[in-house]
């Protein structure tokens, strides 16, 4: 049936649209116009319902507790793990790591896979903070090289300088799926292939992937990926490190204690602990089963779906947005306009203002429309563009409750705006 | 003023001794040296931003929107 995105489609928008309490909201008498899921994706009720049952019904420790409410958490818990693995294609639920958000997937991996002595990691200019930083700071505490492929400026890159940066000296590789600035999606098979052909592992930062494209981490042979699940209308305080169980086997811990051990002795005087395999290897302490369990219904809530219908009605909406905004004077937009290869966002900049802040306050004070304005933690980008991170770049970020009206919204009042700042 | 956030107290004292600033100039201002020990959140600009929209809303300064963009000043007794 005809949607009314201009995509022939069977997903009923508008019924998925009425599953976000949020946007029943309005504010000033206004209805709210959300385009800022690159940072944070509402929440559906499917969401919210399955982590108010686990609150309200079976609120008990699982893996431990043998009572009815702890074997009641325990399956919802190896459940919530299995849907992501399926959400991701991993070939094993164990491959699938509970973290707080994709910052720390990927400070566990930085920090604690085994690296040779004197080798090289590379990362990009278009990383965020969190796929770069972390990095920088284990070459730094080992005493490892560096090299940054600078991405080029639409935020695409050229598989050429790929090949020349990765040698066999390169152990480890940490790039960006789909970027939060430019929403470029990268050539990741590739990349994978160069990596793999000469020895170097790779890790996918997902953070703003998995939640709009179909996400398979066994086709992509990727060594890991990192999730926040906050991202893709699952709840706050949750990511996944997905990692190829040899990897996972072999990587040093990070945090100790409880859950992590399958025998603790006391012989002559000493503590001797004997660790358990992965996922629990990873997992220390009390976990936020509650916060799992959401993240499994945001899985099944998505795939439920569609990944590609997904990816298909965001990329619809980011076509008339890029169209019209590629045709005001003063709107300057950073990033390709090639929909094929983007993620459903676009950030620009506004050259009748002083900064991209005050596009964002004046569209939240006279529209309620709510973008993004800064830096979005990718400072090297803004840098390489000769972008003031200061000054900052808008972000309009587009997710499946979006609609048309939104679009027209979100347009209209960037028109708004230049007439009334020019 | 000490329950205010550290980027309102800083977005305060620039206003306090400028008249009228916009967006980017005090953004630049609370990177100069004199500011630094006080202003230390202010790379990306979101943060502080929003500290001072929560200023406007406790009524303590004002913003006006017009040629160039937003002019912040603090709102006198």
């Amino acid at each position: 049936m005809a949607t009314g995105e201009g995509l022939i489609s069977m997903v009923n928008w508008t019924k998925i649209r009425n599953d976000f309490p949020a946007l029943e909201r309005t504010i000033n008498g206004r209805p709210v116009v959300y385009l800022d899921s690159a940072c944070m994706a509402l929440k559906p009720r499917q969401v919210i319902d399955a982590m108010n049952e686990y609150y309200e019904c079976y609120p008990a420790c699982g893996g431990r507790s043998i009572h009815k409410f702890g074997e009641e958490a325990s399956n919802a818990y190896s459940e919530a793990r299995r849907k992501f693995r399926k959400f991701l294609n991993a070939s094993d639920d164990s491959e699938c790591i509970w973290t707080r958000n994709a910052t720390e997937s990927l400070n566990i991996v930085a920090s604690a896979v085994k690296l040779p002595k004197g080798s090289k990691i590379i990362t990009t200019s278009l990383e965020h903070h969190s796929g770069s930083l972390p990095f920088v700071e284990r070459a730094r505490r080992d005493g490892l090289k560096t090299e940054i492929v600078k991405a080029l400026p639409d935020g695409t890159f050229d598989i050429e300088d790929w090949k020349k940066a990765v040698d066999r000296n390169t152990s480890m590789i940490s790039v960006v799926h789909s970027s939060n600035v430019t929403g470029t999606v990268a050539p990741m098979k590739e990349i994978v292939e160069i990596a793999h052909d000469r020895g170097a592992l790779v890790i996918s930062d997902d953070a703003q992937y998995a939640p709009h494209h179909p996400l398979d981490v066994q086709d992509l042979d990727v060594d890991f990926s990192a999730i926040s699940v906050h991202k893709m209308c699952g709840p706050t305080g949750m990511g996944v490190l997905y990692g190829k169980l040899e990897h996972l086997k072999s990587m040093n811990m990070c945090f100790y204690g409880g859950d992590t051990v399958s025998d603790v002795r006391f012989e002559n005087g000493e503590i001797l602990p004997e660790y358990l395999p992965p996922p629990e290897k990873f997992e220390a302490g009390l976990q936020n089963y509650a916060g799992a369990i959401g993240a499994g219904a945001a899985a099944d809530y998505l795939q439920a779906i569609g990944m590609s219908e997904i990816e298909k009605h965001e990329r619809s909406l980011l076509e008339v947005a890029l169209k019209r905004l590629s045709d005001m004077e003063h709107v300057h937009i950073l990033g390709t306009n090639d929909i094929s290869i983007k993620t459903g966002l676009v950030t620009f900049n506004v050259d009748t203002v002083s900064s991209a802040h005050d596009v964002a306050t004046f569209l939240n004070d006279e529209f309620n429309i709510m973008v993004r304005s800064g830096w979005h933690c990718v400072g090297p980008f803004h840098y390489q563009m000769g972008i003031d991170p200061k000054k900052g770049t808008v972000r309009a970020s587009f997710y499946l409750y979006n609609n048309r009206e939104d679009v027209s919204s979100f347009l209209s009042g960037i028109e708004t705006l230049i007439e009334a700042s020019k | 003023m000490s329950d205010l956030s550290k980027n309102a107290q800083c977005v305060l004292r620039i206003l306090a001794s400028a008249g009228a600033l916009t967006t980017t100039e005090i953004l630049e201002i609370a990177s100069t040296d004199e500011f630094a020990d006080f202003c230390t959140d202010c790379a990306g600009g979101d943060a502080f931003v929003a500290a001072a929209n929560q200023l406007v809303q406790m009524g303590l300064i004002s913003k006006k929107f017009g040629k160039g963009g937003y002019r912040w000043q603090l709102v006198k007794d």
